[in-house]
C-alpha cells in the first residue's frame, strides 16, 4: 500500500517517530524468517545453479556448487531433519524417528508443523499490513480498505482463499511434506536402501528402495494393495497409499501440486500481462488498435485450446523446448498465447468504460503522457477485474494440464503430475486400489472449486453492487 | 463571416487585449465508416474572440456543440478546419513541446465532479499531478503549492490525504478547480461547472470562481445551459445553436434586448420566480434538426417563429403557414428515418409501405383550415412525391414554393447596436423587419 500513499515524511522517518509497533513486528518476522533462512538460501542457490547452467561455458559452476553445499548445511526448522519419520522398527521400538514415535505419527506432526508455520507467516504478514494501516499510513481510509473489508465478510471467498493457501503451501513445502523424498523414492530408487523389520528373520534387514517399491505396488488385488494411511511390507508409511508401481502417492501428489501451480500461475501471469497491456492500449487509442486486437484475439479464440496444445506438444516432441522443466515451459508458453485473448476480452469492457471517464480527459488536458494515463488512471480500475478472471481461469489451466498428462502428453514421466496419476489408476477404480485415481481427482476438484470461490470472493469485494449495508462504516470519517 | 466585421473591430483585435481568437472553427465527427460518411457537424464554422480578463458565457441547448467547442479549444478534440489563436499562436496545429506549453496555459473544469477526479488517488495526488507532469520546481515545493491551492479554493490542508469519495459534490468541484489552477493558467474553460451541484452550493462555487478571477486575472469561457447563472457571472454571452454561433454580445444588453430570434426564444424560457407575472413565452416547435444534415440556409430556419416568408405568402393566415412548416418538418423527419426491412420488402413486392400514409397526414394537418386552392395544389404535389417514398423531392418542391431567403442562404453575422454585438439573422438586413418588431406582433 505504501506505493499508493502519498508520503510527505518518508515512511522511514514515520517509523522512527513511533518505532514500537514496527520493531515488534520486525522481531517476530526475524524469528519466523530466520528459522527458515537455510531453505530460502537453498532456493537462491538452486536458482543460481539454473542460471549458471543456462550460461554458455558454465562460468563459476564450481563456486555455485560449493555455495549450494554451504547453504544445504544450514539447518532449518521446518525440515525432514528436525522431525524425521523415515525410521524402522527394531523389534522393541522405532529407531531414527522423531522422539521414537511411529513413522505415521512423526509424519503427521511434521505436516501439522509445516502448516502451522505457513499460517504463522501469513498471519504475521497480515498483522504487518494492519500495523501499517493503524500506525504509519498517512491516509485514514482508502478505497481499497473497503475491498479488503468486504472480502473479510465473504465466507465463500474466505473458504476459497484457505483452499488456495493450502494448495500453495503444499506446492512450496513439497519436499518437507512427503513421507519420503522425490530423489529417494521416485527418481533414484535403486541408489538408496531402506531398513525394515523382517517378520521372517525377526531382525532388521535392508533392501534397495526400488526393490521395496516392486513389492508394495497397488495393483487392485487384496495382497497387492497399499491403501491410504497404512504401512507397506517394508515398514514405510503411505498417507495416500502407493501408486501402481509401489511409489508413494502422497509424495507424487505434493510434487505434482508444485508443477501444476507453477504452470498455472506463470502462464496466467504472462497471459494477464499481455491482456492487461493490450486492454490499456485498445481502450486508450480505440479505433484501429482495437479492431486489430479483436481480429487477432478472435482468431486465437476460434482455435480449440486442447487441440492446439496436443498439436504443439507433438510438433515439438523431440526438441529442446520440450525438455525444459519436463515440458512445463512449452505448456506455459502455449497457455499464455491461448489465454490472453480471454483475459483481454474480459477486461476490455471495464477498460473502455474507465477510458470514458472525465478524469482521463482531465489528465490529457494538462498534458499527462499516454503511458502514465494508462498506468495511473486506467490500470488500477481494470487490474482487479483481471484478478477475478485470472483466478477463475487458473482452475481451467490446472484441469487442462492434468488432462494432457492423462492423455500421455504434457509433463513427461517420471516427474509426477496429477493427470498422469489418474490415468495410471484408472483401471483399478473399481478395485481395492481405488485411491490411485480418486485422491488426485478429488484434489483437482477441490483446488478448482477453491480457486473459483476465491475469484467469486474478489469479484464481490470489488463490485460495490455486492455491498450489503454498512456503507457508513465503510466510508469512514467522510468530510 | 468576418467579412461583416467592421474595420474598427479588426484593428481592435490586432492591437487590443485579445487572448483568444477563433476563426471559422469547424469540428466534425466522422463515424469511422470506411466509405465517405456524412459527418456530425458539431461545430460548424464559429468565429469569436475573448478579451483578456473577461468571462465569455457560451449557452445553448444540449447537443448544440458548446461542449465540443470547449473541448476543441482544449485540444481534446481535433479541429476539422479553422484556427484558434491563443496570444496570436494557432494552437490547432501545435505538437511536441509547444503543445505541452499550451497545456500549461489552458485548463479545464469539468461538469461532473464525480467522474472528473480519479477515486483511487488522494486529493493531494490529484492536485499535484499537473505539477508533476510539468516538472514544476521541487517535490517539496509542489506539496507546499498543493496546500496553498487547497486553502485558496476553500478546502483545508488536512484534506491532502483524503480521497474524493470522502467529499461532497461542491467540495469535489473545489478540488477540480484547485487542479485547474495548479499550473497558473491564463485561460480556464469551465464546462458547466455548477450544473451537477445543488442550488445552494452553486452560488458558493460561482462566487469562488469570481474571486479567483479577480485574484489571478483569469480569463474564463463559461459553458452553461443555465441562463440565470450566465447572466450572473458573464461579461459577454455567446449563443450557440446547431454548431453555429447565433448571437454574441455584452451580457446585459443581450438579456435586455435579444436580437436574434433564437436568443429571444431561449430567454423566454427562463422561468420567472414571480408566478403572478404574465409572460408571453415563445415555445419553439419541434426539435433541432440533425447535425448530420443541417438546413441549407439559416440553421434556425426550421423552427424560427419569425422566419421571413416569400413575398407571395406574406399575408397568409399564420395558422396555415405554421401547418405548412410542420408539414415540411414531418417530411424532413421521414427522410431521416431509414426504411425498415419490412418496408423494403413491401416496396419490392409493390405493396404500399407503412411510411406512406399521406392521406392521413394531410387531413390531420390541414383538415380544419380553409386552405386556398393554389396552396393545396402544392401540398398535394409534395404529398404525391412523399407517397412514392421520395421525401427529398417533396422537400425540395416545398422549399422552392414556400421557402424564402432563410431557407436558401446562410445569413451572415450582422452587427447589431454599437457595442460589438453580432447576430446571425437575415432580419437584421435593412429590407426586412427586425426580429424584435415581428415578435411584438406575434405575441399580440
Amino acid at each position: 500500500m505504501s506505493t499508493t500513499t502519498e508520503t510527505e515524511i518518508p515512511l522511514r522517518q514515520r517509523v522512527a517517530e513511533n518505532p514500537q509497533p514496527a520493531l515488534i513486528w520486525a522481531a517476530v518476522g526475524a524469528v519466523l524468517i530466520g528459522v527458515e533462512l537455510g531453505a530460502i538460501l537453498q532456493v537462491v542457490g538452486a536458482v543460481a545453479g539454473v542460471v549458471v547452467n543456462l550460461l554458455p561455458g558454465d562460468p563459476g559452476a564450481s563456486a555455485v556448487q560449493s555455495l549450494q553445499a554451504a547453504f544445504d548445511a544450514i539447518p532449518t526448522l521446518v525440515s525432514r531433519d528436525v522431525i524425521p519419520n523415515q525410521g524402522y522398527w527394531n523389534g522393541t521400538g522405532y529407531e531414527n524417528t522423531f522422539l521414537g514415535l511411529s513413522p505415521a505419527v512423526a509424519w503427521a506432526i511434521r505436516v501439522a508443523f509445516v502448516y502451522a508455520y505457513a499460517f504463522a507467516v501469513l498471519a504475521w504478514a497480515w498483522n504487518g499490513y494492519k500495523r501499517f494501516r493503524r500506525h504509519y499510513r498517512r491516509v485514514d481510509w482508502t478505497p481499497r480498505d473497503d475491498v479488503v473489508n468486504r472480502f473479510r465478510g465473504h465466507s465463500w471467498g474466505k473458504f476459497g482463499l484457505i483452499i488456495v493457501i493450502t494448495f500453495v503451501v503444499m506446492a512450496v513445502f513439497a519436499p518437507a511434506l512427503g513421507p519420503t523424498t522425490m530423489e529417494r523414492n521416485i527418481l533414484q530408487p535403486y541408489d538408496y536402501e531402506v531398513s525394515y523389520w523382517s517378520e521372517d528373520t525377526q531382525s532388521v534387514e535392508t533392501v534397495l528402495v526400488g526393490e521395496a517399491n516392486l513389492g508394495s505396488g497397488s495393483q487392485g488385488a487384496g495382497d497387492e494393495n497399499v491403501a491410504p494411511m497404512t504401512y507397506d511390507d517394508f515398514g514405510r508409511f503411505h498417507p495416500f497409499g502407493t501408486a501402481t508401481n509401489g511409489k508413494d502417492l502422497f509424495t507424487q501428489v505434493v510434487f505434482g501440486a508444485r508443477i501444476s501451480l507453477t504452470i498455472a500461475v506463470v502462464a496466467m501471469g504472462i497471459a494477464g500481462l499481455i491482456g492487461l497491456g493490450l486492454a490499456m492500449i485498445t481502450a486508450y487509442y480505440k479505433g484501429l488498435a482495437d479492431l486489430a486486437t479483436v481480429l487477432v484475439s478472435d482468431s486465437i479464440q476460434a482455435l480449440p485450446v486442447i487441440m492446439v496444445l496436443i498439436l504443439m506438444l507433438v510438433i515439438f516432441q523431440n526438441t529442446w523446448v520440450r525438455e525444459l522443466y519436463d515440458g512445463a515451459v512449452l505448456i506455459i508458453l502455449i497457455f499464455s498465447i491461448v489465454y490472453w485473448p480471454f483475459i483481454w476480452r474480459s477486461i476490455r469492457g471495464p477498460a473502455l468504460q474507465v477510458s470514458e471517464q472525465d478524469w482521463i480527459d482531465a489528465a490529457k488536458s494538462f498534458g499527462q503522457t499516454p503511458t502514465q494515463v494508462m498506468r495511473k488512471h486506467m490500470a488500477p480500475y481494470v487490474f482487479s477485474y483481471m484478478l477475478i478472471y485470472a483466478s477463475l481461469s487458473l482452475g481451467g489451466i490446472i484441469i487442462s494440464v492434468a488432462g494432457l498428462s492423462y492423455l500421455g502428453l504434457g509433463i513427461t514421466a517420471p516427474t509426477p503430475e496429477w493427470g498422469r496419476l489418474i490415468a495410471n489408476g484408472q483401471q483399478y477404480v473399481a478395485s481395492p486400489s481405488w485411491h490411485i485415481s480418486l485422491v488426485p481427482g478429488l484434489l483437482i476438484t477441490l483446488v478448482v472449486t477453491g480457486l473459483n470461490a476465491f475469484g467469486d470472493g474478489i469479484r464481490d469485494a470489488i463490485d460495490p453492487q455486492a455491498d450489503t449495508g454498512d456503507e457508513a462504516a465503510a466510508t469512514g470519517g467522510g468530510a | 463571416m468576418s467579412t461583416t466585421s467592421t474595420e474598427e473591430e479588426q484593428t481592435a483585435k490586432a492591437s487590443g487585449d485579445t487572448l483568444l481568437e477563433v476563426n471559422d472553427l469547424k469540428t466534425y465527427y466522422e463515424d469511422g465508416g470506411l466509405l465517405g460518411s456524412n459527418p456530425v457537424k458539431a461545430v460548424d464554422g464559429v468565429s469569436f474572440d475573448i478579451q483578456r480578463g473577461e468571462t465569455l458565457g457560451l449557452v445553448g441547448e444540449s447537443g448544440c456543440g458548446k461542449s465540443t467547442l470547449g473541448r476543441t479549444l482544449m485540444r481534446l478534440e481535433e479541429a476539422t478546419a479553422g484556427e484558434v489563436k491563443l496570444n496570436g499562436t494557432d494552437i490547432t496545429t501545435l505538437s511536441g513541446s509547444d503543445l505541452k506549453q499550451f497545456r500549461k496555459d489552458v485548463q479545464m473544469v469539468f461538469q461532473d465532479p464525480d467522474s472528473s477526479l480519479n477515486e483511487r488517488m488522494t486529493v493531494g495526488e490529484i492536485v499535484r499531478e499537473p505539477l508533476d507532469v510539468h516538472d514544476w520546481k521541487t517535490p517539496s515545493e509542489r506539496r507546499e503549492r498543493v496546500r496553498e491551492l487547497l486553502e485558496t479554493v476553500g478546502l483545508q490542508e488536512q484534506h491532502y490525504y483524503r480521497y474524493p469519495h470522502q467529499f461532497s459534490g461542491g467540495q469535489r468541484q473545489r478540488i477540480g478547480i484547485a487542479r485547474a489552477l495548479a499550473l497558473e493558467p491564463e485561460f480556464i474553460i469551465l464546462d458547466e461547472p455548477v450544473s451537477a451541484l445543488d442550488v445552494s452550493v452553486q452560488a458558493k462555487i460561482l462566487n469562488l470562481l469570481e474571486d479567483l478571477q479577480n485574484e489571478f486575472g483569469l480569463t474564463y469561457l463559461f459553458i452553461a445551459h443555465d441562463l440565470a447563472v450566465v447572466r450572473h457571472i458573464c461579461d459577454r454571452v455567446a449563443v450557440m445553436y446547431l454548431g453555429n454561433m447565433m448571437e454574441i454580445g455584452p451580457a446585459d444588453e443581450m438579456f435586455d434586448q435579444p436580437a436574434n430570434p433564437y436568443t429571444h426564444a431561449l430567454l423566454s424560457s427562463i422561468p420567472e420566480p414571480d408566478p403572478t407575472i404574465e409572460r408571453d413565452r415563445i415555445t419553439l416547435r419541434g426539435t433541432p434538426p440533425s447535425p448530420r444534415d443541417p438546413p441549407a440556409g439559416c440553421p434556425f430556419s426550421t423552427r424560427c417563429p419569425v422566419k421571413i416568408r416569400p413575398a407571395a405568402y406574406r399575408d397568409m393566415d399564420p395558422e396555415l403557414w405554421e401547418r405548412i412548416e410542420v408539414f415540411r418538418e414531418v417530411l424532413r423527419e421521414r427522410s431521416r428515418a431509414d426504411p425498415s426491412l419490412s418496408d423494403r420488402v413491401r416496396k419490392l413486392l409493390g405493396r404500399e409501405s407503412h411510411r406512406a400514409g399521406m392521406d392521413e397526414i394531410i387531413p390531420e394537418l390541414f383538415g380544419e383550415l380553409d386552405v386556398p386552392s393554389d396552396v393545396m395544389t402544392h401540398i398535394r404535389e409534395a404529398a404525391d412525391y412523399a407517397e412514392n417514398d421520395d421525401e427529398d423531392a417533396a422537400r425540395s418542391y416545398l422549399r422552392e414554393e414556400f421557402g424564402s431567403v432563410c431557407d436558401h442562404e446562410r445569413p451572415d453575422q450582422l452587427s447589431v447596436g454599437n457595442r460589438g454585438r453580432l447576430s446571425l439573422c437575415h432580419r437584421h438586413e435593412a429590407e426586412y423587419e427586425e426580429p424584435a418588431t415581428v415578435f411584438e406582433t406575434l405575441v399580440q
